[in-house]
């Protein structure tokens, strides 16, 4: 049996794309090839996080799926997270508190840091451990981005009751 | 002022200056070797050997030749068959030259057969398997006593095998290194003792397990000559032994090294430009070679397991008076670093405590395993194991605390080691006596912050789940003295802005940031003024790499030197615009001024009168150094436990890391090399290890089995830098990289004593091994 | 194996119809993260069942039924009165694995080191195959061998049911491993049933240090018509050797994991006493 070339339709950072492909591509190889290179191979097993995106709200491996599964779903990648001159929080935490050290998982931890905060409320440190178990860091053992990860949970937990009470000051 | 107070006046230098890449890594931009891939890139995929030992009889690549998307096969038969070295050290190394691009033999299951460069990676795999090959094997050498055994088989039989320079070397016996000395007598002091020990401990296998697997990509470039762009710590050695090994000259080649996902000492290796270069020149294409995670656990370097013998004698008020310390280091099919590793095992470990007797032997033999090369901690951390859980076991024996035990014999400031010249890195080291110490105070600090004070004897412990606490103390170094060399050119640009342009390698450690700091400290100015570019062949000076704790220590100060070179033009310029003389002027935050500070000229303003308006020059500023000493950092660390005494499960539920490095430069970037150091020994201790079947081939070489820690796994780890001010450093800064990761073996080892009342003198303290320890104790 | 085509159903009838066709060149594919464990090259055609509406968990009566294709964080994730389930969830793989592997994907090819099949087969859950029409399997006939034989044909997993654990039920689950994301060394699952302070039926099971997840009767009778106490637990536990053969695992002995698998049924039975007499965590 040969190996069909196909085409798979999916939305990437808000752009509704179709792209040529294979059957057995994986995610990863297509959004590098297609120039999504902020999302790194890093073991191609599904067991370090470089690869993570965000696929319909929940963070997952792109080494390990393969296009084809992705179609007429929704994917965000690190590309679409934030610029120089408009970082996300996260970003801006991560930066601050010296947590980007080789910087090579960062994308990932971003990616499922950012699903776990979109998904959840109220988020205790046992949550956010288990959102962020499948993303391997060697450099900083995890203290630096594990405050930058906190101090952005509880930022934005804050930010709603502040802009509230800003408006009761107002009346 | 007190000398730990001297770097308090600094203004960029002991400040948490923000990591001046970190945001481009955030953003997720172009970075990395593999995102600078040209599209017409070809794919490179190696046939690694299955047998351990084998001799290759026939090798047939002439159908993987004829296959689609087939541009060029490389085996013995085709390359030119040149003895090198892989370790990326000084020049000529301290290494047996025992390698080839390829060989009719192989050694190790994961060595090189054939490689071959496709259109696409499926092509290239394909390719692989039409590779024939017929292997004679041989009988595999798997452990030391069979390496040494009379009459083992021979793994380096090749005639070309040698060392570049006068070193032990008999590859007929497997024996890659052997490096001795004796401070004292040892023999005297034994029988000077109360108590004598006579132990002996074993260390295991690991992988540094960077997050960005080994990746290398070159292309020719339009003059003709070949552009490496790699994940390396080394570039420089990199362009050297590549030009060796291809038989071409060093003007041929320029390697630049882009950001590093992560290097940690196994990107201080050649193991992959070679052939890259090799198929870019065969082709004329781009060529990417990365390894997969299997690759990098089978076939990349691995720290060197040990066997150590450590025999010491005591008196009862705590003086030591004689240490023998054996090392036996297992260096795996190659060579590359054999030696230096195993004198740094003795080198940067028995200066710490005082003795008047010290024997040290230390040997290096080949076996057919994955190579050892350079790991963080580079000996260090072996053979810290086995004296930190000897000092443990010696203060219980003489009824001390241990701790107390550590204060009482400890290395002082101002005090030297025979020990420091006699064991060098491939020749004899320097005479160094140790200028900057706060050990005493890392081991106060940490006390307090682990609550050593409500440690209790492990007799008195019961119930299921025990507690304990442990603490060691750790020494490492700051670059390699009298042979590392480091350098650095700065320039100032119209804005007042500089160019600084370093040989350094930021391998993800911020050295790029720390060596920014002291240049802004030096001139003046603030860091984010500087513009850093490093390790570019064609564009910066040479420096020797990342590697043995340099960078701050040795590049930092080549930096200040260069910037003190650029600040003199600057001064002059400056009084010149100002019509006074140039020892009338001082800088200060960007400006030249007069003694009274009432005229003053920019640094901006400075820039564009030398470079436009009259006796128009470049102000440059060039440096290079070389160390005479390499200080000591020094470390205590403490650990807290809780053992599952029914299944044998140790967590660690918190880790005290002190460290005394000099001068923070960045105290944040301190912190972080600390706490990642210190976590990565922890998964040492306690998960990481290679298992091997009978054919010795690594059954684990995944990230699902060989076990690295996530964020769920950590424990709470708190890092302390406790500072002191080392004169021979810039602005009183030593290293900080290395020496954490000595700590949680024998930290926790001790802990697990404190709670159970075992010794372990092997690690990785897997559950089988400390349940069987706490039955043995119970009979 | 090689994917070489990629179809999506819409209905399960159509993805049996497709399976059917296809014989053993269809590969029924719900999340793909096991594809990684089965090497080789024999060319397949992927049959992509995330798209047949089988991703839900609802109580029915006297039990949760939970959709094939439901993600294993959404298990760990649902609350439910009496819901045991999340515990194992929690416990296997990473959060990314997590949000793409189901339920049936853990279930229907079952992995030496699988964590769900030890739990559903102590929970006595059923499971739903749909052959045109669906029918119900207890997870005792289910599990005896590789399920792969019940597929054959094309046949389809549907749902699996979760019986609604009631006040004297106690449910615990054990997985001994490395580190949080590691694969288990030892699983251990048990479910007791307390009528007037005694045990009046238990279900413990066992997986990952055997081929293949089992019950462990000789377990199960020792602790029948006991008073739950440690000493019960533990004289049951020390019988699991009549049951399984325990292998060496991660670089220790069989011995060494014969202990941890007796250490780990008193664990999970602890739990369950502890589920049943209210404490739920």
């Amino acid at each position: 049996m040969k190996t069909h070339t196909c085409s798979v339709s999916f939305s990437i950072n808000g752009e509704k794309k179709t792209f040529a492909t294979r059957p057995d591509e994986k995610l990863l190889d297509l959004l590098r090839r297609e120039g999504y290179k902020g999302t790194k191979y890093g073991c191609g097993q599904g067991t370090c996080g470089a690869c993570t995106v965000i696929m319909d709200g929940r963070a997952v491996y792109a080494c390990l799926l393969y296009a084809m599964q992705a179609e007429g779903r929704k994917v965000r990648t690190i590309e679409s997270m934030g610029t120089y001159d408009k970082p996300a929080a996260i970003q801006v935490e991560l930066v601050a508190a010296g947590a980007v050290q080789c910087g090579y998982c960062i994308p990932g931890i971003i990616m499922s840091a950012t699903a776990l905060m979109e998904t959840e409320k109220d988020i205790t440190d046992e949550v956010a451990k288990e959102y962020m178990d499948g993303n391997l860091c060697r450099c900083t053992g995890y203290e630096k981005i594990w405050v930058a990860l906190r101090r952005t949970i509880d930022r934005a937990a804050a930010a709603p009751a502040q802009e509230a009470s800003v408006k009761r000051g107002k009346k | 002022m007190k000398r730990h107070e001297l770097a308090k006046h600094l203004k960029q230098v002991n400040t948490s200056v923000t990591k001046i890449d970190a945001m481009q890594l955030a953003l997720g931009k172009d970075s990395y070797v593999a995102d600078f891939l040209p599209k017409d890139a070809l794919v490179i995929k190696m046939l690694w050997s299955p047998h351990a030992h084998a001799r290759i009889k026939k090798l047939d690549v002439s159908r993987a030749e004829k296959m689609p998307g087939v541009k060029c096969v490389l085996w013995h038969g085709n390359v030119p068959r040149i003895v090198h070295c892989t370790a990326g050290q000084g020049y000529p190394e301290p290494s047996p030259y025992d390698t080839f691009m390829f060989d009719n033999k192989v050694r190790f299951v994961g060595d090189r057969v054939a490689a071959v460069a496709a259109e696409t990676e499926e092509q290239a795999l394909e390719a692989l398997e039409a590779i024939k090959v017929e292997y004679e094997v041989l009988k595999p050498v798997f452990t030391l006593a069979e390496a040494m055994a009379p009459g083992a088989p021979v793994i380096h039989d090749e005639p070309e095998a040698h060392v570049p320079i006068p070193i032990t070397y008999e590859p007929k016996k497997n024996l890659v290194a052997h490096v001795a000395c004796e401070a004292g007598s040892f023999k005297k002091g034994m029988a000077e003792a109360d108590f004598t020990f006579d132990q002996t401990y074993e260390t295991p296998y690991a992988q540094h397990c960077p997050i960005e697997p080994y990746t290398s990509m070159a292309q020719m470039t339009p003059a003709g000559r070949i552009l490496i762009t790699t994940s390396t710590q080394v570039p420089f050695h990199c362009r050297r032994i590549v030009a060796r090994t291809l038989g071409i000259p060093v003007q041929k080649i320029r390697v630049v090294k882009p950001r590093i996902g992560g290097g940690f000492g196994c990107k201080q290796e050649i193991l992959l430009e070679d052939v890259t270069a090799m198929m870019a020149l065969r082709t004329g294409r781009p060529c990417l070679w990365r390894f997969n995670r299997e690759e990098t656990f089978r076939t990349g370097r691995t720290r060197h397991p040990f066997h150590i013998r450590l025999r010491t004698g005591v008196k009862k008020d705590g003086t030591i008076t004689a240490i023998a310390l054996e090392c036996i280091n297992n260096t795996g099919a190659y060579g590359g670093h054999g030696l230096t590793v195993v004198s740094c095992s003795g080198g940067k470990t028995l200066p710490l405590y005082h003795c008047d007797n010290i024997l040290f032997d230390g040997k290096s033999y080949y076996t057919n395993l994955p190579v050892g090369g350079a790991y963080r901690g580079f000996g260090a951390t072996q053979a810290f194991f086995a004296i930190e859980s000897l000092m443990d076991h010696m203060a219980e024996a003489i009824g001390m605390d241990p701790l107390k035990f550590r204060q009482i014999n400890h290395i002082r400031p101002g005090e030297g080691s025979p020990i420091f010249q006699a064991l060098g890195e491939g020749r004899e080291g320097l005479p160094m006596t140790v200028g900057s110490n706060a050990l005493g105070e890392c081991i106060t600090q940490g006390a307090e912050a682990a609550g050593w004070e409500k440690r209790q004897d492990w007799r008195k412990k019961t119930g299921r789940y025990r507690r304990g606490i442990g603490m060691c103390c750790l020494m490492q170094g700051s670059s390699i003295p009298d042979i590392d060399m480091g350098a650095a050119t700065i320039k100032i640009n119209e804005d007042g802005s500089f160019n600084l342009n370093v040989g350094a390698t930021d391998l993800g450690t911020g050295s790029d940031t720390v060596l920014a700091q002291i240049a802004a400290e030096e001139l003046e100015t603030t860091t984010d003024k500087m513009i850093v570019y490093s390790s570019d062949t064609d564009m910066t000076p040479f420096d020797v790499g990342a590697y043995a704790s340099s960078t701050t220590y040795l590049s930092g100060e080549a930096v200040r030197k260069a910037a003190a070179d650029a600040k003199r033009q600057i001064l002059a310029t400056g009084a010149e615009m100002l019509g006074l003389k140039a020892e009338d002027v001082h800088c200060e935050d960007a400006h030249v001024l007069s003694a009274d500070g009432s005229k003053k000229v920019s640094y901006s303003d400075i820039a564009n009168y030398s470079l436009y308006q009259k006796n128009q020059y470049q102000i440059i500023g060039t440096a290079s150094h070389i160390t005479k000493k390499s200080p000591p950092p020094f470390a205590a660390h403490f650990a807290e436990v809780e053992v599952d005494t029914l299944t044998g499960f140790v967590k660690v539920l918190n880790y005290v890391s002190t460290i005394d490095c000099g001068t923070a430069v960045n105290p944040t970037l301190c912190e972080g090399q600390t706490e990642g150091g210190t976590l990565n020994g922890i998964s040492y201790a306690l998960t990481e290890e290679y298992l091997f079947d009978e054919t010795g081939k690594m059954q684990n070489a995944s990230f699902a089995d060989y076990h690295i820690y996530s964020m769920r796994d950590r424990p709470n780890i708190k890092a302390i830098l406790v500072p002191s001010y080392e004169d021979t450093g810039p602005f009183g800064a030593k290293s900080v990289s290395e020496i954490c990761i000595n700590g949680p073996a024998p930290a926790i080892g001790n802990a697990i004593y404190n709670a159970t009342g075992v010794r372990l003198n092997e690690f990785p303290f897997t559950p089988e091994k400390v349940l069987a320890a706490i039955k043995a104790v119970k009979r | 194996m090689k994917l070489c085509e990629f179809v999506r159903p819409e209905s399960l009838a159509q993805a049996r119809a497709s399976l059917r066709k296809l014989g053993p060149k269809g590969l029924p594919l719900a999340g793909g993260t096991a594809l990684h464990f089965m090497p080789g090259k024999a060319p397949v055609t992927a049959v992509d069942l995330t798209g047949l509406k089988l991703s839900y968990i609802r109580q029915k009566g006297a039990f949760f039924e939970i959709g094939a294709a439901t993600p294993l964080s959404d298990i760990q994730r649902y609350r439910g009165a009496r819901w045991a389930m999340h515990e194992i969830c929690r416990r296997i793989s990473t959060h990314q694995i997590r949000n793409v592997s189901t339920i049936g994907g853990n279930v229907c090819r079952v992995f030496p080191w699988a964590d769900l099949p030890v739990v559903l087969l102590a929970m006595n859950a059923k499971m739903v195959i749909y052959s045109g029409k669906m029918k119900e399997m207890g997870a005792d006939e289910y599990f005896s061998s590789q399920p792969a034989r019940l597929f054959r044909g094309g046949d389809l997993l549907a749902a699996v049911k979760i019986p609604v654990l009631k006040a004297h039920h106690g449910f615990g689950s054990v997985k001994a491993a490395r580190n949080a994301a590691a694969f288990s060394m030892v699983t251990i699952a048990a479910l007791l049933e307390l009528k007037d302070g005694r045990i009046a039926a238990a279900r413990v099971a066992a997986g990952s240090a055997i081929p293949f997840p089992k019950r462990l009767p000789s377990v199960e009778a020792a602790l029948a018509g006991k008073e739950p106490s440690a000493e019960v637990f533990r004289a049951a536990a020390a019988l699991a050797g009549n049951d399984a053969k325990w292998c060496k695992q991660e670089g220790m002995s069989a011995d060494y994991i014969a202990n941890l698998a007796e250490v780990s049924i008193v664990d999970a039975l602890e739990r369950a006493a502890q589920f049943a007499s209210g404490r739920t965590k």
